[in-house]
């Protein structure tokens, strides 16, 4: 519903504004497959470490590890790799959403709380470097601490609104 | 940082799976993996093709420059006195952010950062901008959402909602941190 009223919306702007819809569209897309077809190097490492990790066993030994913590803060532990790894690097987190919706279902709860966690949460580290390399910043003092408390806020909004 | 991560975990699964005698399942589940992410990969193409190719009309039927108008004066508010023509690129980096654009997004963004540095050190507006910017400011989750579609979820726009109200914590969240620490870093 959302998702189509979205839609209905981005075609009626255009067409409100004469714009050329189609060829917009067009070239949208190819932008979105250029963008897609970019990632999918990075990801298919991310994959591949992903898969090699949970084979080897090593994953489930870490995982239950931290278990008690986790299940404590009402978040399933299976979720505990991909919210460590998401502000490091943005593909191996895609990597593990995908994995973690491949085991468990993408209607799953621990995928729709993962999901939810991706869709609001950035790659704190990868932004924080690349901008203040940018700005040629070396004293960056709160930033990056308090992006990193954002994020874990968004994790936590995640688990609030995912019952 | 990264370099190291991978090649902890990526050395420590085949180590662990060497040792415990599952060497071979191991590297099979590396190649499986990468077979996986082309398959990921191209079902999400479609989803995410679509996805880019509506916001390329709603960002050329003018969503960034009214979105710039509505952010200009809660951020001038926030970030304090801050020239024009860096302004100009914050509000453009945040909402090309706030719609998905990453591409726009990156480079307004850059500019941004530089021009808000104090010499070596970042001050206050710099360090809420990064702030803002790294906590997210999407609005719609076009990459979950697609994913969703191409793992053929019941409802995929299901995340939506609980993540739009999420972004919202996680970005009130960082404002108010990020202006309780300015007077103490």
């Amino acid at each position: 519903m959302i998702l189509c009223g979205f839609a209905l919306f981005c075609l009626l702007a255009g067409a409100f504004k004469r714009l050329p819809v189609y060829d917009l569209f067009v070239e949208g897309a190819r932008e979105g497959l250029k963008t897609a077809a970019g990632i999918l190097p990075s990801l298919l490492v991310m994959l591949g470490m992903v898969k090699a990790l949970e084979e080897s066993g090593l994953w489930a030994a870490l995982c239950d590890l931290a278990a008690p913590v986790a299940e404590k803060a009402g978040v399933p532990p299976v979720l505990l790799p991909f919210m460590l790894m998401r502000p490091l690097s943005g593909s191996a987190a895609l990597a593990m959403l995908q994995d973690i919706m491949a085991v468990h279902g993408p209607d799953s709860r621990e995928a729709l709380m993962a999901g939810v966690m991706m869709g609001s949460s950035e790659t704190v580290f990868y932004t924080c470097t690349v901008y203040l390399a940018a700005a040629g910043v070396k004293k960056s003092r709160h930033t990056v601490p308090c992006a990193l408390l954002a994020c874990l806020a968004g994790y936590a909004g995640a688990v609030l609104f995912c019952p | 940082m990264l370099q190291v991560l991978v090649g902890v975990l990526l050395g420590g699964a085949m180590l662990f799976g060497i040792v415990t005698g599952r060497g071979e399942r191991v590297f099979s589940g590396l190649m499986e993996g990468a077979k996986g992410a082309v398959e990921t990969a191209l079902s999400l193409m479609g989803s995410f093709g679509i996805f880019c190719g509506l916001m390329n009309i709603l960002s050329h039927s003018g969503a960034v420059e009214k979105l710039n108008k509505w952010l200009k004066r809660p951020l001038q508010h926030l970030m304090g006195e801050v020239k024009e023509e860096a302004m100009a690129f914050v509000t453009m980096n945040l909402s090309a952010n706030m719609l998905g654009l990453g591409n726009a997004a990156t480079p307004a963004g850059l500019e941004a950062a530089k021009r808000l540095a104090e010499g070596d050190r970042a001050g206050n507006a710099l360090c809420m901008f990064l702030v803002i910017n790294a906590s997210s400011v999407q609005l719609l989750p076009s990459t979950v959402v697609s994913l969703r579609a191409s793992m053929g979820a019941a409802d995929p726009g299901a995340v939506i909602l609980p993540a739009l109200a999420a972004t919202l914590l996680s970005t009130v969240s960082g404002i108010l941190l990020c202006k309780w620490m300015e007077k103490r870093t």
